[in-house]
C-alpha cells in the first residue's frame, strides 16, 4: 500500500511538473482562450478608466474575448499596481499603466511595493497627454518669459490636482529649471484646481490639457505653452515650454501618458502577440475620435520602444522629486 | 427661442423617454444597495452610451444620478444601512419611524421631499445657472473654510442626548478623518506602514459599519428578542402633514442648491445643514431623532436639492464638482462637446433639451420611486432573523465592492464595533461621520489658505467670509441655548413625575 501511494505521489508530481513544462509552450499559441481583465488602480469614472474601458471593448473586438474593467483604487494608484504586479502570470491579467505608477510614485514612494522595472513587462505604450501652462485671462502675463519677469518678486502660487500628480511635478520641474520661487497648493483633482485659478486664487497651473481646453477655448485661461517638447495638435498656436527661448527650459518635456504592461514573466509570445492587437486597436477610427476629443495624442510602438521609455520616465521624474524634495517616507 | 423649439424638438423623442425611465430606475435601485452608489453606477453606465446621441445619453446618466441620490434613503429608513453617505441623516428620523411601524411613512414622505427638492433644484440650474455658478467661483479657500465651521456647527442638532458625547464622537469622527497622505507634504499619518491605509479610511466602508452593523450585531447579542412579524405598512404622509413639512423641504432645497453649486462640497453636508436647520427652527424640535417625518423631510430635501445644482457649474462653467459630474463631463467630451458658455452659444438647443429632459425626470422619480417603495416597504415585514443575515451580506459585499478591496471589509467590522460601543453607550454615531467627511475640507481649506496668502486677514477678505463667520457664530449660541433649555425642561419633566 505504501508503495503504491508513492507511486501515486510520483506519478502526480511527475504530471505537474510536465504540465508545468508544457504550459508556457502552448500558452503563446493558443492565448487568448478566456476572458481578459485590465487592472485600473484608480475609481471608476475617471481619465484612466474611462481609458481603459474604451480599450477594453476594442481589444475585445479585435481578439474575439471578452476584456473587462477591474477597478483596485488606494493609496494613490500604487495598491492596485501592487495588486497588478502580483497577478498570475499568464497573459490574462494586464495593467493599465501611467505616468504616476511607472514614472513619479517610484520616486515618491520610498516604501513601494512594487518593482516598476522588475515586476512588469512594458506592452504598448498607448497615448500620452501634454500638460498645458495656463494663467487667468486676467493675469498681465502673456507669455513664459512675461510670467517668469512677474514671478521673480516672489508671492506666486501653482495649484495642482495633488502632492506627486504630473501636473504638481510638472510645476516643480519648471520651478527648478527656472529657479523662480513658487508656493505650491494642492488641491483634490483637478476640478477643485481650476476654478481656484479662474478666481484667481492661485496664479499659475500646469494643467492636463483635456482638462483646461475648455476654459482655454471660452477664453477664461490664457495658455502660455505646453508642456511636451512638440506643440499639441488640440492648440497649434501654443508654443512650447522647450521652445520658449529661456534658459533652463530647453529641452522641459513633462506629460500624462498610459500605456498596458503585464506581469514580468509573462511569455514574450503572449506579450507580442497583445502588443500587435493593441497597436491595432489604437489605429481603429473608434480610438482616434476617442484619443481626439480627450486632446491625447496616440502613441503605439513595441514593448522595447515602450521599456526605454518608461527608463527616461523613471530617471526624469527621479530627478525632479529629488530636487523638489516631494518624497513620501 | 427657436433654440427652445429645437430643444424641445431633440428631446422629444422614444429613446430620450426610455432612457430616463431606465436611468432613474437603475439608479434607485443601486442607490438602495449598500456600498454601490451612484457615482458607481454612472460610470459603469458610461460604456453604453458610446453608441447613444449625445442628449440620450446624457440624460441616461443624469437619471441614473437622480434615481441613486434618492435611492440611498431606502435602505437607511428600511434597515439603518444607508446607500449613501449621504443617506445616512435620514436613517436619524426614518428608522425609528419604521421601527414604529411607519416605514411607508418614512418612505413616502422621503420620496415626496427628494422630488420637489430635485424639481426645485432643476428650476434653479435652468433659470439661475449663471447668477449661481458666478457665485459659487467665489468661495475660494478662506470662504469654503467658514463654511465647513458653519456645517460642523450642526453636530449640536445631531448630538442626541448627550451633547457632550456628541462632541466626543464629532472630534473622533475628525481624527479617522486625518488617516492617510496629508495634502500638502504628502506626510504619513496614522497608516502605520499599512498600504491599505494611505489614502484613508474608505468612507463607504465606516459608513455601513457604522450604521448597519450595530444593528446586527445588536441583534445576535440579544438572541432571546421575540420574532416580530408585522402586518403590511400602509401608512401615508397625509397632505396636512406634507403642508406642515413644506416650508423645511423648501429650505432644504435651498441649502441643497446652495451647497450643490459649490465645487466638492458635496451631498452629506447639504443633508446634515438641512436637517440641523429645520431642528433648529421646528416647533416639533424635542422629536427629532425620535421619528419625526419633518426630520425625513429635511435630510432627503437637502440632500436630493444637490442633484440638479451640481450641473450648474458642469453646464455654465465647464467645472465637474463631484466625481458623478465628472463622469458626465466625460460623456459629454466622448460626443465632442465641451460643457461651459461656449455650449450655450453653440448647442444652445441641446442644452434646451437637456433642460426638458432633467425636469421631466423629476416626474419619473417621483412614479419610479413609488413603485420601489411598494416592493421595498415589505422588507420592513421580514422578521429580523431572516431579514439581518441578509443585511449582514450587503454589508460585506457593498464594503468590498467599492474598492474590490478585503481590506475594505475589515474596516467595516472594525468600525461596526466601535458603533455598537457608541451605541451601547449612548453616544450619537451622526456626528462622527459629519466630523469624518468634513474634516479633510476643514482641514485643506485651512491649509489652502495659509498657502494662498501669509496674511491672517484672508479670513476676513470677502463678504462671504463675513457672512459665513456670523452664521457660525449664531448658529453656536441659539443651538446651545436650545439645547441647554431642552434639558432643563427634561429634567424638570423627570423631576415632576
Amino acid at each position: 500500500m505504501a508503495t503504491s501511494l508513492k507511486n501515486m505521489k510520483a506519478a502526480v508530481l511527475g504530471l505537474a511538473a510536465a504540465a508545468a513544462l508544457a504550459l508556457p509552450a502552448v500558452a503563446a499559441d493558443d492565448w487568448p482562450s478566456k476572458r481578459l481583465t485590465i487592472i485600473v488602480p484608480y475609481s471608476a469614472g475617471g481619465a484612466t478608466d474611462v481609458l481603459a474601458r474604451q480599450v477594453a471593448e476594442l481589444l475585445g473586438n479585435d481578439l474575439d474575448e471578452t476584456v473587462t474593467v477591474e477597478n483596485r483604487p488606494g493609496a494613490g494608484a500604487t495598491l492596485g499596481t501592487t495588486q497588478a504586479a502580483i497577478a498570475r502570470p499568464d497573459g490574462y491579467t494586464l495593467f493599465m499603466g501611467q505616468v504616476s505608477s511607472h514614472g513619479i510614485a517610484p520616486a515618491v514612494y520610498k516604501n513601494l511595493q512594487y518593482d516598476p522595472i522588475e515586476d512588469f513587462s512594458p506592452v504598448t505604450l498607448l497615448i500620452s497627454i501634454p500638460n498645458v501652462m495656463v494663467v487667468n485671462q486676467e493675469s498681465s502675463a502673456t507669455s513664459v518669459a512675461e510670467f517668469i519677469t512677474m514671478a521673480r518678486d516672489g508671492g506666486m502660487t501653482f495649484g495642482s490636482s495633488g502632492v506627486g500628480s504630473s501636473i504638481h511635478l510638472s510645476g516643480e520641474m519648471f520651478k527648478s529649471r527656472t529657479g523662480l520661487e513658487l508656493t505650491h497648493v494642492p488641491f483634490r483633482g483637478s476640478g477643485e484646481a481650476v476654478p481656484a485659478l479662474l478666481a484667481g486664487d492661485v496664479d499659475v497651473m500646469f494643467d492636463n490639457l483635456p482638462s483646461a481646453i475648455p476654459h482655454i477655448q471660452s477664453g477664461a485661461l490664457r495658455a502660455l505653452a505646453v508642456t511636451t517638447p512638440e506643440p499639441a495638435e488640440a492648440l497649434p498656436e501654443v508654443g512650447t515650454l522647450s521652445e520658449s527661448g529661456i534658459d533652463g527650459l530647453e529641452g522641459f518635456a513633462a506629460r500624462s501618458w498610459f500605456g498596458i504592461l503585464v506581469q514580468d514573466d509573462v511569455d514574450p509570445g503572449i506579450v507580442a502577440k497583445l502588443s500587435d492587437a493593441l497597436n491595432r486597436v489604437i489605429a481603429t477610427p473608434e480610438f482616434e475620435a476617442f484619443a481626439e476629443t480627450r486632446g491625447a495624442q496616440i502613441e503605439g510602438g513595441t514593448p522595447q520602444a515602450f521599456a526605454s521609455f518608461i527608463d527616461e520616465e523613471l530617471e526624469k521624474w527621479r530627478v525632479v522629486v529629488d530636487e523638489a524634495g516631494v518624497s513620501v517616507e | 427661442m427657436d433654440a427652445l423649439l429645437q430643444g424641445l424638438e431633440l428631446f422629444l423623442s422614444v429613446e430620450n423617454f426610455v432612457a430616463i425611465a431606465i436611468g432613474v430606475a437603475v439608479g434607485v435601485i443601486v442607490g438602495s444597495i449598500p456600498g454601490l452608489t451612484a457615482t458607481m453606477a454612472v460610470a459603469l453606465a458610461l460604456p453604453f452610451t458610446f453608441g447613444l446621441d449625445p442628449v440620450t445619453s446624457i440624460l441616461l446618466l443624469v437619471g441614473i444620478y437622480k434615481g441613486g441620490v434618492y435611492g440611498g434613503s431606502i435602505t437607511a429608513i428600511l434597515v439603518k444601512a444607508p446607500g449613501t453617505p449621504a443617506a445616512a441623516c435620514s436613517v436619524l428620523d426614518g428608522y425609528p419611524l419604521a421601527q414604529s411601524g411607519k416605514a411607508g411613512k418614512a418612505l413616502k414622505m422621503a420620496l415626496y421631499a427628494s422630488c420637489t427638492a430635485d424639481l426645485v433644484s432643476n428650476l434653479a440650474l435652468i433659470f439661475l445657472a449663471g447668477t449661481i455658478a458666478s457665485f459659487a467661483l467665489q468661495f475660494g479657500a478662506p470662504e469654503y473654510f467658514w463654511l465647513i465651521c458653519f456645517s460642523l456647527t450642526v453636530v449640536i442638532s445631531i448630538s442626541g442626548t448627550s451633547l457632550l458625547k456628541g462632541l466626543v464622537s464629532g472630534l473622533l469622527g475628525l481624527l479617522v478623518s486625518t488617516v492617510g497622505l496629508d495634502l500638502v507634504y504628502g506626510t504619513q499619518r496614522f497608516t502605520f506602514d499599512n498600504f491599505n491605509l494611505m489614502s484613508g479610511v474608505s468612507y463607504i466602508p465606516l459608513l455601513i459599519g457604522l450604521f448597519a452593523l450595530p444593528e446586527v450585531i445588536d441583534f445576535y447579542l440579544r438572541k432571546a428578542k421575540p420574532l416580530a412579524v408585522r402586518g403590511a405598512d400602509a401608512s401615508r404622509v397625509s397632505w396636512p402633514e406634507f403642508r406642515r413639512c413644506l416650508p423645511t423641504i423648501l429650505r432644504g432645497s435651498g441649502i441643497g442648491v446652495a451647497i450643490g453649486a459649490i465645487p466638492g462640497a458635496g451631498a452629506t453636508a447639504a443633508a446634515f445643514l438641512s436637517y440641523g436647520e429645520a431642528k433648529r427652527t421646528s416647533k416639533r424640535r424635542e422629536n427629532f431623532g425620535k421619528g419625526e417625518i419633518e426630520g425625513v423631510a429635511a435630510a432627503e430635501s437637502g440632500n436630493n436639492g444637490v442633484a440638479g445644482a451640481t450641473l450648474i457649474p458642469l453646464l455654465s462653467l465647464g467645472i465637474p464638482g463631484d466625481v458623478v459630474t465628472a463622469v458626465i463631463l466625460g460623456a459629454f467630451m466622448l460626443h465632442g462637446l465641451t460643457p461651459g458658455p461656449l455650449m450655450f452659444e453653440q448647442n444652445l438647443d441641446m442644452i434646451y433639451a437637456i433642460f426638458v429632459g432633467i425636469l421631466f425626470s423629476s416626474v419619473v422619480l417621483l412614479i419610479a420611486g413609488s413603485v420601489a417603495i411598494r416592493q421595498f416597504v415589505r422588507i420592513a415585514d421580514v422578521p429580523p432573523h431572516i431579514l439581518l443575515p441578509v443585511v449582514l451580506l450587503f454589508c460585506v459585499f457593498g464594503s468590498y465592492a467599492v474598492q474590490n478591496q478585503m481590506f475594505d471589509i475589515l474596516v467595516m467590522f472594525a468600525f461596526g464595533i466601535v458603533g455598537f460601543i457608541m451605541m451601547r453607550i449612548g453616544m450619537a454615531a451622526a456626528p462622527f461621520l459629519i466630523g469624518f467627511i468634513l474634516g479633510p475640507l476643514f482641514e485643506d481649506n485651512l491649509r489652502r489658505s495659509f498657502l494662498i496668502s501669509d496674511d491672517l486677514g484672508v479670513f476676513l477678505r470677502s463678504p462671504i467670509c463675513w457672512i459665513f463667520i456670523a452664521l457660525t457664530v449664531f448658529s453656536l449660541i441659539v443651538g446651545l441655548r436650545r439645547e441647554y433649555q431642552m434639558r432643563r425642561t427634561a429634567k424638570a419633566v423627570e423631576a415632576d413625575s
